[in-house]
């Protein structure tokens, strides 16, 4: 894999002294490569972007859990509607856009380590499993999640990227219920949580960079996964909720009956004009 | 049959022959190392106090010099040292410590200041000199007048053995790891070379070399309890004893280190009595100073032991099951002292007796510890018997321990020895009068005998057990060659050992593969244990005087008269042969820098040689002679008893100290 | 009352091609103070005694006899009998070249390290004035590559070591150590640019994966996790520094 790494990174560079030595067989004779420092350090620059993000994300859509309306304006606040005047999905698509592009990069980096043959892998599984040595069984549980994640993660920033509008109380609620994708959520919740928990202890050990003990990192570790987890399923919990209540006014879109006050300024007249006074309208998601 | 070429064949991987190795192969020559264990696995790694050597940087150590440690170290041998080698080791010390700390040697290191020590079982105050700030530090140890003991926390022979061991890979010197030699090569009069067995193939071959060096350690295991590792079990003495030709001289001479733990008998080192540590017994009472109210529990090792084991017999030790001990208390030295300059009688209290030395005592009792006794050399490391055979350390009796080594000469020995031995080699081989050509066929006919002899040992059909026979000669050493000798019990030592040397003629193996299979080697090995343990016992039955670690209670007192000369023990050429035949090569008192005298502990009476008073006014003549013509101490030395050009050239000269700058010249 | 222990041993003879690897169990009783070194001896004294083993110090001070005792790998001399379960399977460390039963040859991959690493110090005088005195060292300098100095070589941090058990060529926390060591030693005249030659790829540091085993085995406890991430970031700050620094030969 690592090779695959080494050769996209010089697959433009012109025809070079190295280029033959290295052919001839002599790379070793050559000075060290930078390239495998700059890996290392890009591969957990991904990953605690990654995993920051994750944190905002559950965030984000756990908003849920204080109702529909502060939801949606999360969800609206992202597609610009409240600077812009008018919804913008696009800039949604830019932020996935984003995330994709370090996520396939933390993958492809993140896979020079995974166990490239039976032989290896059957080695690490029974290495952990016989030696009962936490962090050993928790990269283990890394390679699976992660394995995972290159399926399920992958499949959803797709999704995001190209429907970046179908996001909302309503839409995505008959997403996890009505098309069916609460298991895909369910599971790819579980991977992202474990993943990404036991990533960011792992970068605290590995760059040894914070104030804490071993101990207390991974004291920290297992309350955030744990925190994160339930916040987790009640959001998914909810959303499937809202869903089989949604289920017969499917594709139907969410508009708050009523804003805030503090929000009311930056909203944008025309659509909340019932609004003022403040009174309250039925109205329907501009679609 | 493979065989192997070489300049230097060095037999053994500990810090001797490593160093040795090193020499010889700066100088240019090809070398060949023979290790039963990985290198860095020797039982070197287990010295823990450390190593003297008289720099004279801390402020306790001020004033110290090679006089100083020539003096302590043939006090400490009971006069049964060379004193022209003792010389040469006590110039050479400060530059082994030197050349060791420019290879990475991580020295513990002066700094200054007030320090709080305990000294005598008080807390003192000591200051050390700003200027000896950053030098290499020095604690006290048992039998010396000065703080000498130059020291790696408590983890002296470790470092040292990695530093030199690594040095060996700088120079690509090859070592043949998991490699035993089964015999030495020779005609009768000259050495060349050794039968080889590969410890996991069970292939044997021949090793040829110029020079061959034996530095295989001590042969602890012949005690049942021991400080000693499992891989000490003296092949390297019976290498040569089974030659017929070479001597192992003094094998009587055995120390017992004062504190082994009890009951395993795994070491705890000299420096907890050193840095303040003390004895005590059943009632918690310090017995030491009782016995010897000079230097209490810092008298020699063979004296402190000796007067452990007394205390124990007038009922003042701890009752256990295994049997009665006594206390060692270094609580008083505080849990960061441990921590920082004892951490590994930290780890061994902890994890083989379960308890914390900074709040309990340690169990102790005086355990085997050293092998005074060796292959015969000159001051070149060589044997006089043999050309091309050297030894060096403590496989060989060079001789500078005498009847008792003092701590901290042990490693310093294996060092210094392994620079001087190996630029002698150097010279040996350079010297166009030793080429000569290697008898092939000779090396063959080794190679078939050993061969068939293991042959004939595998498929015998025997009934003894190996493992059990060893155990058996292990408890007979033990009872009746220990600490306490007497000619009751030696007798029936000499005889048990001789009926256990024949029933290993009858040994017999279950498992039948040549490769590796420890059952074999076992077997081999048993015999010619047994054959040094009836050496040892043979020898202390006969030397009918107490000099050092040897103690006869029916001949309590040291005799000049009679006994100031070596055991030299020949193997008689002869399948049947149960005994060894002993010969005694005297001391010169006439030539003694030192002559004979009170040892400054232990007991004040013996019986003086004739030549004493003689040598000792004409040292007092010497002496005023060399005042009244303003001469200093080198000079003193230099007419009491010259010995520089014993040493290699490249090893001559003075060393620095704070207190005594060099000049410019040399 | 002593009670019986049950050991089960990993055999098998590699130089023997019938031989396949199987457990066999031996029942021996446990006794005060009783460690494996006691109870493995005793075996091959009355049991059986074609079983293979390394000790040399059992002193736990010259790391031959590092074996994977339930399935973790710690020096079996410093193991007592009374700590373990009534049922242990002992194993020989993996990843080194298996010489029979519960002997490996780690002292062969130790050495192949010790070269590939230059783990010798590059002083800068080759050969001393020896008569002169020794050349000043801070107490705490001193101090603290002893520290790294105390590792013995046993094989248990790369017997502990998941990367090492998928890449062959792994240096391990042992040739981590080695480095780190020679790092903090004043008197060594080498640069982190020239440390990165010898650690600076994935066969090296950044192949390590912070599984931290070696860390939790190692007997010497010695401070593996803190180094490596030191040398870490030491040798990322070596990859990150401008190419012109890097490839001045």
């Amino acid at each position: 894999m690592q090779h695959i790494m080494t050769a996209f990174f010089f697959c433009n560079a012109p025809m070079s002294e190295s280029l033959f030595v290295v052919q001839s067989g002599l790379a070793e004779a050559l000075r060290k490569s930078r390239l495998p420092g700059l890996l290392d350090v890009l591969q957990s620059v991904t990953g605690l972007v990654l995993a920051l993000f994750m944190w905002g994300h559950m965030m984000f859509v756990a908003s849920i859990l204080l109702g529909k309306t502060p939801m949606w304006t999360i969800t609206k606040l992202f597609e610009g509607y409240f600077f812009f005047g008018k919804s913008y999905p696009g800039l949604v698509s830019c932020v996935v856009a984003f995330i994709a592009l370090v996520f396939v990069a933390h993958a492809l980096l993140a896979v020079r380590k995974f166990p490239a043959s039976y032989r290896q892998f059957r080695a690490i599984r029974a290495h952990a499993k016989a030696m009962r040595h936490g962090d050993s069984t928790l990269w283990v549980w890394q390679v699976y999640t992660g394995f995972l994640l290159f399926f399920l993660a992958s499949a959803h920033l797709y999704q995001m990227l190209v429907w970046p509008q179908n996001i909302g109380p309503y839409a995505s609620s008959d997403r996890i219920w009505s098309d069916g994708l609460w298991p895909f959520y369910l599971t790819m919740l579980l991977a992202v949580e474990l993943h990404g928990g036991i990533g960011l202890y792992r970068l605290a050990v590995k760059w040894d960079l914070l104030p804490a003990s071993r101990a207390f990192l991974k004291r920290l570790k297992w309350g955030l996964t744990a925190f994160f987890l339930i916040l987790g399923l009640a959001t998914l919990g909810a959303y499937m909720k809202i869903g089989y209540e949604h289920r017969f006014q499917y594709g139907e879109r969410y508009t708050p009956e009523t804003l805030p006050g503090w929000l009311l300024p930056f909203a944008p007249a025309k659509d909340f004009s019932g609004l003022y006074p403040v009174e309250a309208t039925f109205g329907k998601e501009a679609s | 049959m493979k065989t192997l070429m070489t300049d230097v064949l060095v037999v053994g991987g500990g810090l001797a022959g490593l160093r040795a190795a090193i020499g010889a192969k700066r100088r240019g020559h090809r070398v060949l190392a023979l290790s039963l264990v990985p290198p860095k696995r020797s039982h070197s790694a287990a010295a823990q106090g450390g190593m003297q050597a008289s720099l004279a940087n801390v402020i306790r150590g001020q004033g110290d010099c090679e006089d100083v440690h020539f003096e302590d170290t043939v006090r400490g041998s009971d006069w049964g040292a060379d004193q022209i080698v003792a010389r040469m080791f006590v110039n050479t010390a400060p530059k082994a410590v030197r050349e060791l700390a420019a290879w990475g040697t991580p020295w513990s290191r002066v700094r200054r200041g007030d320090h709080n020590v305990v000294i005598n079982g008080e807390k003192v105050t000591l200051t050390e000199r700003t200027e000896a700030h950053g030098l290499i530090a020095q604690r006290d140890f048992g039998g010396t007048k000065k703080w000498r003991t130059c020291h790696v926390s408590d983890g002296t022979g470790h470092a040292m053995l990695f530093t030199v061991s690594d040095q060996v890979i700088k120079h690509e010197i090859e070592v043949l790891e998991r490699t035993e030699a089964l015999a030495l090569i020779h005609d009768g009069e000259r050495c060349y070379g050794a039968v080889v067995r590969d410890l996991i193939s069970g292939e044997i071959f021949a090793c040829m070399a110029k020079a061959t060096l034996i530095a295989t350690g001590g042969a602890g295991r012949l005690y049942r309890v021991t400080t000693n590792a499992v891989i000490c079990e003296g092949m390297g003495h019976a290498l040569a004893l089974e030659t017929g030709i070479a001597p192992l001289g003094n094998m009587e001479a055995v120390q017992f280190h004062p504190t082994g733990i009890f009951p395993a008998g795994i070491l705890v080192t000299e420096g907890c009595r050193g840095d303040g540590g003390l004895l005590r017994d059943v009632d918690g009472h310090r017995f030491m100073p009782d016995y010897e109210p000079e230097k209490k529990e810092l008298a020699s090792r063979d004296v402190v032991s000796r007067r452990m084991e007394e205390h124990i017999r007038k009922g003042k030790g701890i009752p256990s099951r295994f049997g009665e001990h006594l206390w060692l208390d270094i609580t008083l030295l505080g849990k960061h002292h441990i921590e920082h300059n004892l951490r590994e009688v930290k780890e061994i209290c902890e994890t083989f007796l379960g308890i914390d030395p900074a709040r309990h005592w340690i169990p102790v009792r005086p355990a085997q510890h050293y092998t005074m006794g060796g292959v015969r050399t000159n001051p070149t490391g060589q044997s006089p018997w043999l050309t091309g055979l050297f030894a060096a350390g403590e496989a060989a009796c060079w001789d500078l321990h005498g009847f008792n080594r003092l701590g901290g000469n042990s490693v310093a020995e294996t060092v210094v020895a392994g620079m001087i031995v190996g630029e002698f080699m150097a010279d040996f081989c350079d010297d166009s009068a030793n080429t000569v050509a290697q008898p092939i066929k000779l090396a063959e006919e080794f190679v078939q005998r050993e061969s068939a002899a293991l042959n004939t040992l595998l498929h015998h059909p025997g009934k003894e057990n190996a493992f059990r026979l060893c155990t058996e000669m292990q408890e007979v050493m033990t009872r009746c060659v220990g600490i306490f000798r007497s000619h009751d019990d030696l007798q029936e030592g000499v005889s048990q050992l001789q009926r256990l040397l024949q029933k290993s003629r009858d040994i017999g193996i279950s498992g039948k593969h040549s490769g590796s299979n420890p059952e074999l080697v076992a077997a081999y090995r048993v015999r010619r244990m047994l054959k040094l343990a009836v050496t040892i016992a043979h020898g202390a039955l006969q030397r009918t005087e107490s000099r050092g670690a040897h103690f006869r209670e029916d001949f309590p007192q040291r005799n000049d008269e009679a006994w100031l000369k070596r055991t030299l023990a020949f193997w008689p050429d002869d399948r049947d042969a149960t005994l060894p035949r002993l010969e005694y090569e005297p001391l010169d008192v006439k030539r003694m820098e030192l002559p004979p005298g009170w040892r400054g502990y232990g007991a004040k009476d013996y019986i003086n040689h004739p030549d004493t008073p003689a040598r000792q006014s004409e040292i007092e003549r010497v002496r005023n002679r060399v005042q009244t013509e303003g001469g200093d101490r080198f000079a003193l030395q230099e007419a009491l008893m010259p010995y520089a050009d014993h040493l290699p050239e490249s090893l001559r000269g003075r060393n620095e100290r704070l207190d005594e700058p060099l000049e410019n010249n040399p | 009352m002593s009670r019986p222990i049950t050991l089960q041993i990993l055999r098998y003879n590699p130089q023997n091609a019938a031989s396949r690897p199987r457990l066999q169990s031996y029942t021996l009783d446990k006794a005060d103070g009783m460690t494996l070194f006691i109870a493995l001896n005793e075996i091959r004294e009355h049991q059986d005694a074609t079983l293979q083993f390394d000790f040399v110090c059992r002193a736990g001070i010259c790391g031959s006899c590092a074996m994977m005792v339930n399935g973790r790998p710690r020096l079996a001399c410093r193991t007592l009998v009374n700590e373990l379960p009534d049922t242990v399977v002992l194993a020989p460390l993996p990843f080194f070249e298996l010489i029979g039963d519960l002997s490996v040859n780690t002292g062969k991959w130790m050495r192949g390290m010790s070269e590939r690493l230059q783990t010798w110090l590059h002083a800068r005088e080759e050969l001393p004035d020896l008569r002169r005195i020794e050349e000043k060292m801070e107490p705490e300098e001193a101090e603290a590559v002893y520290e790294m100095d105390r590792c013995i070589e046993c094989g248990c941090c790369v017997a502990a070591c998941g990367t090492a058990q998928m890449r062959q060529d792994f240096v391990g926390a042992v040739g981590f150590g080695k480095i780190a060591r020679f790092r903090l030693d004043p008197r060594d005249t080498r640069t982190d640019g020239d440390y990165y030659e010898l650690i600076g790829d994935d066969s090296g540091v950044f192949g390590c994966m912070s599984l931290l085993a070696c860390h939790d085995v190692c007997p010497k406890s010695l401070p593996l996790q803190t180094q490596i991430a030191f040398l870490r970031r030491k040798m990322v700050s070596q990859a990150l520094q401008p190419a012109v620094a890097q490839t001045a030969n």
